[in-house]
């Protein structure tokens, strides 16, 4: 039963316990499955299609790069491995760069862009909840709601960029862009 | 146990009432850095898109500064939680499995759109049915209910604070926090202790009357000895054929049968804690199991028994009769702590218990000693008791595997142990696979008084 108390179970874990005793952090306790959870897995793939399939209308060799994106999701997902993810998300990132400088459509791109942000933020998200929670416990509402926000977050971007975009870059591209561009740079700035 | 939390219709009623229910502690704040990256790749969009001159490239960036926004807003909400716990059954027999039902409601003004409660199951019990967990999303007033199952084992159970992991929507930001309710669950589960049969005790005893057929003649069944006549002794221990062959008085001395008082010392140091396997029963319990059994067998021979335990937390019930004292001995072995089913984790000072071990002891109490022998400590402190005096048998159960080859040294070393004990004229007897009486059975049948 208590064969498990190894020290140091937790390298983040910075507390220390008035007893002086390393007390096994609770939600590393091995009684759960802690593969993410179904839900979670479903999300980021159809997500992660979605913006394949956007990418390739826009440009072939993008919508390719964002096929293997997805496999790298899958293999996250599969191996729990954050770094899968990221390495998954930054081929995504490329694939839209390579679609967008071939002169794919603007709405696909955007439609790309916002699916493979949820289809990482919904593995990463399974993968974390998977870690702390487990698959076989209650998760559904978690993930659904943590999706449904980043897709909200991305939609309400696409929603400001795009109406912007068409306000004012039909006429007068070169403008546009400075005008998104000095936009872009304050908001990032803002955040700091 | 009481359901003190039970979500009120209107909402924030009672804020003294629900801080006084849970207590909550923050244990850590952390940025979670999942968004960490995604700045750089927006702004890589935006300065492809000006040089190749192609807006959809900018447009793409700027949605990526939406998500660097989205991640930076927000702190992890406080996790604002009434939470309580009941378990199904307050007193269950070992093996039962108890349902525990965790609510917990959201008492807060602002939502949880991300949180993932873990319940603090008692060390000693296993969850079988079901993760402790839950992952969900609360808005203020609401109330999430998860139920598990938890197999009851020997002892004493309290919850311990349930943990709470709440995010910011993006989940940039992450907050850990113990949520305690006042009054958290508690199980006790003690185990009736069946009689296991006749167990040997070695020849040292008290004065009162009993089983323990002894060195000492007076009045009997079996035989012991004869001696001359003296005045007052009852005629009808006269050896009357020896008067009718020889013409004197004689009287026969018959084994007087006396009461024993033991002490049972259950080994529950930090290194008793040992299984054959993982998910096997610990040297401790089947320590505790057969003590059990050797308590009840005991106290029905009409012996004063007591218990010790050999360990960092002090227990001691001394040796006594009655059902009085049967009741107290089954509620030391089932939920005293220093026989709880997970070691405490405190220092253990030999010198330090074996004095005070020593003071406490009886003069004539012998002692059954219960340990996996699987350092050589326990086999030096029975010595010790043994030469202090205190005829000491050795009870052991056997938790070494077979498996790999440092397994197989440990049982080496072991067996070498008892071997040592037995040539020192201490008694052992080592029981595996079959059962306590079975093994006690088999080995007392080779012994000599």
């Amino acid at each position: 039963m208590s064969a498990d108390r190894s020290p140091g179970t937790d390298g983040a874990d910075a507390e220390t316990s008035a007893e002086g005793d390393e007390v096994i952090d609770p939600v590393d306790r091995p009684e759960r499955d802690a593969r993410p959870p179904a839900l979670a897995v479903v999300v980021s793939l159809v997500a992660a299609a979605i913006a394949s399939l956007a990418t390739f209308l826009a440009a072939p060799l993008g919508g390719a790069l964002l096929a293997v994106a997805t496999v790298a999701f899958v293999a996250g997902s599969v191996r729990r491995s954050h770094r899968f993810l990221s390495w998954g998300a930054g081929l995504g990132v490329v694939g839209l760069a390579v679609a967008g400088y071939r002169g794919g459509g603007v709405e696909p791109l955007l439609v790309g862009g916002v699916a493979l942000a949820v289809a990482w933020d919904a593995a990463d998200h399974g993968l974390s909840v998977g870690e702390q929670v487990g698959r076989d416990a209650r998760t559904r509402r978690n993930v659904a709601v943590h999706a449904g926000t980043t897709l909200l977050a991305g939609a309400l971007s696409v929603g400001v960029v795009y109406g912007v975009y068409l306000a004012a870059a039909g006429s007068q591209p070169v403008a546009a862009l400075a005008l998104l561009l000095f936009g872009a740079v304050v908001l990032a700035s803002a955040l700091r | 146990m009481s359901e003190t939390g039970d979500p009120a219709p209107n909402e924030g009623p009672a804020e003294g009432a629900d801080a006084a229910t849970t207590e909550r502690r923050v244990r850590r704040e952390i940025e979670t850095g999942r968004w960490d990256g995604v700045r750089g790749a927006a702004l890589a969009l935006v300065g492809v898109g000006i040089v190749a001159r192609r807006p959809g490239l900018v447009l793409l960036g700027a949605v990526g500064v939406g998500y660097v926004l989205y991640a930076g807003v927000g702190e992890a909400p406080a996790a604002t939680l009434d939470v309580t716990r009941t378990a199904s059954d307050a007193t269950p027999e070992p093996g039962d499995e108890v349902t525990v039902t965790v609510r917990a409601r959201n008492v807060g003004d602002a939502p949880l759109p991300d949180l993932r409660l873990v319940d603090g199951v008692p060390p000693g019990l296993e969850v079988v049915d079901g993760p402790a967990r839950v992952a969900t999303a609360l808005r203020p007033g609401a109330t999430v209910a998860f139920e598990y199952a938890a197999r009851a084992s020997r002892g004493e159970h309290e919850w311990e604070a349930a943990t709470a992991i709440t995010r910011n929507p993006s989940g940039s930001r992450e907050r850990t926090t113990a949520v305690d309710p006042v009054d958290p669950a508690r199980i006790v589960c003690t185990p009736d202790l069946a009689a296991g049969g006749d167990l040997p005790l070695r020849g040292l005893t008290t004065r009162s009357h009993g089983r323990m057929p002894t060195d000492v003649g007076g009045a009997g069944v079996e035989f012991h000895a004869t001696r001359e006549y003296r005045r007052g002794d009852p005629l009808k221990r006269v050896d009357w054929n020896r008067r009718a062959r020889t013409g004197e008085l004689a009287t026969v001395e018959l084994r007087e049968e006396r009461a024993a008082t033991v002490v049972l010392l259950v080994d529950a140091r930090e290194t008793a804690y040992a299984a054959s396997d993982p998910a096997a029963e610990t040297a401790v319990e089947a320590s505790v199991g057969a003590a059990g059994q050797a308590f009840r067998a005991l106290l029905d021979g009409g012996d004063r028994v007591g218990i010790a335990a050999l360990g960092p937390v002090d227990c001691w019930l001394a040796p006594g009769a009655g059902t009085a004292h049967a009741a107290r001995g089954r509620e030391t072995l089932a939920t005293d702590p220093a026989l709880a089913p997970t070691p405490s984790g405190d220092r253990f000072y030999r010198s330090l218990w074996l004095r005070r071990f020593r003071r406490r002891l009886p003069a004539d109490a012998q002692v059954l000693f219960f340990t996996p022998l699987i350092d050589d400590a326990a086999a030096s402190i029975a010595r010790r008791i043994d030469a202090h005096g205190h005829l000491v048998t050795v009870l052991s159960p056997d938790v070494t595997a077979s498996g790999t080859t440092g397994e197989r040294l440990v049982g080496l070393e072991r067996r070498e142990r008892l071997r040592d004990l037995r040539s020192t004229g201490v008694r052992a007897i080592e029981w595996g696979e079959e059962s306590f009486p079975v093994a006690v059975a088999r080995a007392t049948s080779r012994w000599s008084r």
